[in-house]
């Protein structure tokens, strides 16, 4: 490639630090930018870096925000007794835009995951007991992810919702719709049906 | 390349790599600790089933080795996974620290693979704390044996019989040390606790605690020094695993 452009392989190879963008694509872009789209580049520039200045984390439950304090647990819209806790912001996101659910929310960026270093002071699990205790929560909704560090997160969760007295739902797993039975993994299917509901 | 085929194993942990990949920590029968990439299984299709490759599942897998990491080729699950709820995976997480930090990579030590399945169904018949930190005191005991620094469970230093009253400092390199009660106090077990593992007698709660106790400053020195994140995780309203 060509060498008369430092630039453009330093461009290149920074392009590479997105998801799923490998040399080749890397290399398309880079082009597309330079040749076609000098100003979108730009934009995407400037963006990029006030992005990356600017957003950090909601004092009040850690989610992405350009303020102290993000717009749902700032806004007087929501129901403040109810606590859904999510493991990261893009589930906060999918909760949000799937079930209408009105209460806050609490992100704990992580798991427990004691081979990632993730342990309870990583995920914030200080300042949710702090908030369970403070008594305005009266049920903790914990939808942590399905998978053997999620459930144990989910219990430890539990257990500090019991300690302070706070009602703690988890989020039910089972068969998706318009699934079928043979195709389910058995964990699932077991799962679903050990918990089983009358009807 | 090498290929492996139907390996019995157990996944230990397992982290997103790259768009749709999965680096899994893999405990095997026959090549012990193994590092494998699973690919494309965070894809719309994927060539495993997601919810198979996963923590306390039994498993035969096959993959293409080459280096440092192997190429998973195929996952089949061997019946259910193990019912463990509650603090019991806070166990299990511990245990899967305890050996992807303590078991070198492609060293195979069957026996301890064999240990490891019988003590996740221990942790899941386990009915209460203690039943729990029982089997868990017990498994250490025996991976510790599985890797050539067996505790000094009969004989003390001088090859005296463990008396039970007896308070013993135990040293890494050389056994069960009686403590003569002079100068600074190290960390003590009594005789007692220690023959209660060896005759595999469940002891009493203060006696588990005792030998939690020893048993961890033995694993920390085995670990380098270093503590394990398991071990600051606590529930607030439980403790089975820290008590």
């Amino acid at each position: 490639m060509s060498a008369s452009s430092p630039l453009l392989l330093e461009l290149i190879e920074a392009l590479r630090c997105l998801p799923g963008v490998g040399a080749k694509s890397a290399q398309r872009m880079a082009f597309h930018l330079l040749e076609r789209d000098r100003e979108g580049a730009r934009r995407l520039a400037g963006r990029l870096v006030d992005a990356v200045e600017r957003i950090g984390h909601c004092r009040r439950c850690r989610t992405f925000s350009e303020t102290e304090m993000c717009a749902t647990c700032a806004g007087s819209g929501r129901d403040a007794t109810l606590l859904c806790v999510v493991e990261t912001p893009v589930d906060q996101l999918a909760v949000e835009q799937a079930t209408g659910y009105r209460g806050l929310y609490f992100v704990l960026l992580g798991r427990l995951s004691p081979l990632d270093g993730l342990g309870p002071a990583e995920l914030g699990l200080d300042q949710l007991a702090q908030r369970l205790r403070e008594g305005e929560v009266r049920e903790l909704i914990i939808a942590t992810n399905p998978t053997v560090e999620g459930e144990a997160t989910a219990h430890y969760l539990a257990q500090l919702a019991r300690a302070a007295n706070v009602r703690a739902s988890r989020i039910a797993h089972g068969v998706p719709i318009g699934g079928e039975l043979e195709f389910v993994d058995r964990g699932t299917l077991a799962h679903a049906f050990g918990s089983r509901q009358s009807v | 390349m090498q290929r492996i085929d139907r390996q019995p194993a157990w996944v230990l942990h397992e982290r997103p790599y790259r768009e749709t990949s999965v680096l899994l920590e893999v405990l095997t029968r026959d090549h012990g600790r193994v590092g494998l990439v699973a690919r494309g299984v965070r894809s719309a299709k994927p060539r495993f089933a997601r919810g198979t490759v996963k923590p306390l599942q039994a498993l035969e897998l096959s993959w293409l080795g080459r280096g440092e990491l192997g190429n998973l080729a195929g996952a089949d699950p061997v019946g259910v996974p193990v019912p463990l709820a509650g603090d019991g995976l806070l166990c299990a997480l511990y245990l899967n620290e305890l050996l992807a930090r303590l078991l070198a990579r492609n060293d195979p030590h069957p026996d301890v693979f064999a240990r490891y399945a019988s003590v996740l169904y221990e942790l899941a018949a386990a009915g209460d704390a203690l039943g729990q930190a029982w089997a868990l005191r017990r498994f250490e005991r025996d991976l510790l044996a599985g890797l050539g620094y067996a505790l000094p469970l009969d004989e003390d230093e001088q090859g005296q019989v463990l008396e039970p009253a007896a308070q013993y400092a135990i040293d890494p390199e050389r056994g069960a040390l009686r403590w003569s009660g002079r100068g600074p106090a190290p960390l003590l077990v009594s005789g007692a606790a220690l023959r209660a593992l060896a005759d595999d007698a469940a002891p009493a709660p203060e006696v588990l605690r005792e030998l939690k106790r020893a048993l961890r400053a033995l694993l920390r020195h085995h670990l380098g020094g270093r503590d394990l994140a398991a071990w600051s995780m606590r529930p607030p309203a439980s403790g089975s695993i820290n008590d």
